[in-house]
């Protein structure tokens, strides 16, 4: 017997659109149950599993709560597995990112701080649409390549607003 | 002679007892011991009625002094008294050279990374020197509730890294105690002052103590604390104050930098006399030797305002990693004596647009939220039925080292523990047997630069070309913050794992010693205090599986299983009646294997239960 997939987990259909607020007050009460303080004068054996169990129901919640890794989880539960690291066929998209990333090192050598803020604004505007669109076409079997190709994009997405904080954290020295 | 209780709603279930557990704050320069009485979490005072005790350690040849007393012996004794080990916990001899030129002891080294000092009762590890203190404050506990403890949950740092956590847990296991928990301050603070206050939404706990500091993002919700994010420095705190303002006074006085350690102690006195009096002073005057000046705030404030800008450096980190606008933040609390100094509230009141609350007294408050989550660790009900949950994260990215010196990041920070992970490596040369996993921890790209926490090998790796095997290296961090890893490689099953038991921890030999020393200091009453303890570990077996039976029992088990338990249970209380710890020792952990299958049982059904009446999906990974 395997684990109980994610949304199952959290009472949940498998679905791209979720309630985040459900989400959280879900994962709540189930920390509740399993978290190891509430073991803290058991057994041993019963405090490991306690470790293991809230161990997935993390696991599970970082997954759901974050869009790209939702994405990823829902077409892997319905296709074949999803190799980490592809070569990705998306030549415009490839384009935009080399663009924005050389936006980023201009802000980084003029220090612009509020060119900063306005460029995570643009970022978090494309990521929204991203996910929009992903949740358009995710479960039509006819349109999993073009989800495979957003999911990838919301990667990418991923990796730059993380380069952002770090250019953040530099600026702030 | 059996009591006539009288318990009030909601108070200790009868027949049980209260449980005894407290909650240890164990700082760098003060620390505290606190435990819920009659419902209420409150600091334990010693004879003179005093709650604060020093973390000042004194050594004399036959004897040890701990509080107060050896705090006033530092500049007169400076070798043999230590103050400020935390500073020391789970650092290595260099850290210390690095951090350290303005500590007055001579070390040596130990068996492991250890920095030992020399003192006239021979090398003691920070470990050992933390260890007295906690031992002083168990048995003030002891002696103030009046028995022997289940447990404490004792605080560190939420920004002290692997080694550093582990070296407390040493030292507590050295002072004779369980700990039932390792609780990061701020968030200690945090239920503290959430409990007190019913504080809902976004908080955030500014903790500048003697010698650490960290600041915490936290979202309240129904008595659920969740910490979003973290951060701060393990090396920075009131003592670095008086540092600053040490070598101002070396300037001014234009003496030589390279004092005697009974100089240096006093001059660290004067100038931490200085910081205090300038918290209500505008200045105040000052000496050293010949030399007389004086220090306006002002000056203070330049001469400290790198470190605060460090601080707000952290906070805003912080901020990022939660997720949360600063605008979010409802509340900014202020615990640690250091925050006392107004420079540092008026610098954390600009940076998130509000007054921090200054009104919980901010030595006491970690003390106090360890003291409430050890109370219901131990099992105790709360008076007002609110269960507690805090869901803690770890401070500082896990990783290991892949090729060209590099880090890779396995968990990053900020992930809620506990947390397993497992990441994929493979051999790079044909027909290797053997990979080394060297596990890092830190948030810089070169391994240089982040911490090493322990190396080891998984041999027996069957000989293949390379790219072929599959190594699965898992990272697990438990509820303590602590990690241990584990390496298999997939196509043979080869297996290897260790506790992380860093380059900077005791090695198990010199907690061997230590313990032995300890047992004799004690005076040879070894043997009576293991069966004392393997009386209590059975009784408390007993307990937790009759509670475990009644409650679950109908459901859980057939009457066969139900009966093989109830005879094991029957056998180890007969064995409690008498002297024979080893034959206690067996049948505990024999009824603890018949118990298995039941506790893992029960575990399941309460996700299930959580779920029951509603419509479960079924998919199965």
């Amino acid at each position: 017997m395997g684990n109980p997939c994610h949304f199952a987990l959290f009472d949940l259909q498998p679905s791209f659109r979720l309630d985040m607020e459900q989400l959280a007050a879900r994962y709540r009460e189930l920390a509740r149950q399993v978290h190891p303080d509430r073991f803290a004068d058991a057994g041993e054996r019963e405090q490991r599993l306690a470790l293991e169990r809230s161990a997935c129901l993390n696991e599970a919640y970082q997954v759901l709560k974050t869009p790209s890794q939702r994405a990823r989880y829902l077409l892997a539960m319905r296709g074949p597995e999803l190799p980490l690291e592809v070569t990705v066929q998306d030549p415009d998209f490839l384009l935009q990112q080399m663009q924005l990333r050389e936006e980023l090192e201009e802000l980084q050598d003029d220090a612009d701080l509020a060119g900063v803020a306005t460029f995570k604004r643009r970022l978090k505007a494309a990521q929204e649409q991203l996910n929009e669109h992903f949740a358009a076409c995710w479960d039509d079997e006819a349109r999993r390549e073009e989800a495979e190709r957003l999911m990838r994009r919301m990667q990418f997405l991923d990796k730059l607003s993380h380069e952002v904080r770090q250019l953040e954290e530099r600026l702030d020295d | 002679m059996a009591l006539l209780q009288i318990a009030e709603p909601g108070q200790s279930p009868q027949p049980h007892q209260r449980r005894l557990a407290v909650g240890i704050d164990l700082g760098t320069t003060n620390s505290l011991v606190a435990a819920v009485r009659s419902g209420l979490a409150e600091p334990l005072a010693d004879d003179d009625g005093k709650v604060i005790l020093p973390s000042a350690v004194r050594y004399h040849a036959g004897s040890i002094e701990v509080g107060e007393s050896a705090k006033l012996a530092a500049a007169s004794d400076p070798l043999n008294t230590v103050l400020s080990v935390k500073r020391l916990m789970g650092r290595g001899i260099a850290d210390v050279h690095q951090l350290g030129e303005q500590m007055p002891y001579r070390f040596a080294a130990g068996e492991s990374h250890m920095p030992f000092i020399e003192t006239v009762q021979g090398a003691k590890s920070p470990v050992e020197v933390s260890a007295e203190i906690l031992k002083t404050l168990r048995l003030r506990a002891e002696q103030t509730l009046g028995g022997e403890l289940v447990g404490a949950v004792i605080t560190v740092p939420a920004y002290f890294d692997d080694a550093q956590r582990q070296a407390t847990k040493d030292a507590a296991r050295l002072a004779g105690l369980t700990v039932l928990r390792l609780l990061n301050e701020p968030t200690a603070a945090a239920v503290a002052y959430g409990l007190d206050q019913k504080a809902e939404g976004v908080v955030a706990i500014y903790d500048l103590g003697g010698g650490t500091f960290d600041i915490s993002i936290l979202r309240l919700t129904g008595g659920v604390f969740e910490v979003l994010a973290t951060g701060g420095d393990s090396a920075l705190g009131g003592d670095d104050f008086d540092h600053a303002v040490a070598d101002w006074i070396i300037q001014q006085a234009s003496i030589s930098s390279d004092l005697d350690p009974s100089t240096q102690r006093s001059l660290l006195q004067a100038a931490c006399a200085a910081k205090e009096g300038l918290t209500d002073a505008d200045s105040v005057e000052l000496s050293h030797g010949e030399w007389r000046g004086s220090l306006s705030r002002t000056q203070f404030e330049a001469l400290i305002e790198p470190m605060v800008a460090r601080s707000l450096k952290a906070c805003r980190r912080a901020v990022r990693d939660s997720g949360v606008e600063l605008e979010e933040v409802g509340a900014v609390v202020m615990v640690g004596g250091s925050t006392r100094v107004p420079r540092v509230r008026e610098a954390v009141g600009e940076l998130f647009g509000r007054a921090p609350l200054t009104n919980i007294d901010p030595d006491q408050v970690v003390a106090i939220g360890a003291a409430i989550q050890a109370d219901a660790l131990a099992g105790n009900q709360r008076d007002d039925g609110e269960e507690l949950l805090l869901l803690d994260v770890i401070p500082l990215s896990l990783g290991l080292e892949t090729m060209g010196g590099l880090m890779e990041k396995v968990i990053p920070r900020n992930t809620t523990i506990p947390v397993a992970r497992a990441q994929e490596f493979t051999t790079y040369k044909d027909g290797q047997t053997a990979m080394m996993i060297h596990v890092l921890q830190g948030e810089r790209e070169l391994i240089a630069d982040c911490r090493s926490l322990a190396r080891f090998e998984l041999r027996g790796i069957p000989p293949m070309v390379a790219g072929a095997a599959k190594i699965r290296v898992t990272f697990q961090v438990d509820a303590d913050g602590l990690l241990s890893v584990a390496a298999r490689e997939l196509s043979s099953g080869i297996e290897a794992s260790i506790q992380v038991k860093p380059s900077y921890g005791l090695t198990d030999g010199e907690i061997a010693r230590m313990l032995q020393d300890s047992f004799q200091n004690a005076g040879g009453d070894k043997a009576a205090r293991v069966l004392r303890e393997q009386q209590v570990d059975g009784q408390r077996l007993i307990e937790a599986v009759e509670a475990a039976l009644q409650a679950d029992g109908e459901r859980l088990l057939d009457a066969e299983e139900r009966e093989v338990i109830e005879l094991q249970v029957q056998e180890l209380r007969d064995l409690l009646a008498g002297n024979d710890g080893l034959a206690i020792e067996r049948q505990t952990k024999r009824l603890s294997q018949v118990t298995d299958a039941f506790a893992a049982r029960r575990l399941d059904s309460t996700v299930k239960a959580a779920l029951a009446g509603r419509n479960l999906n079924e998919i199965e990974e």
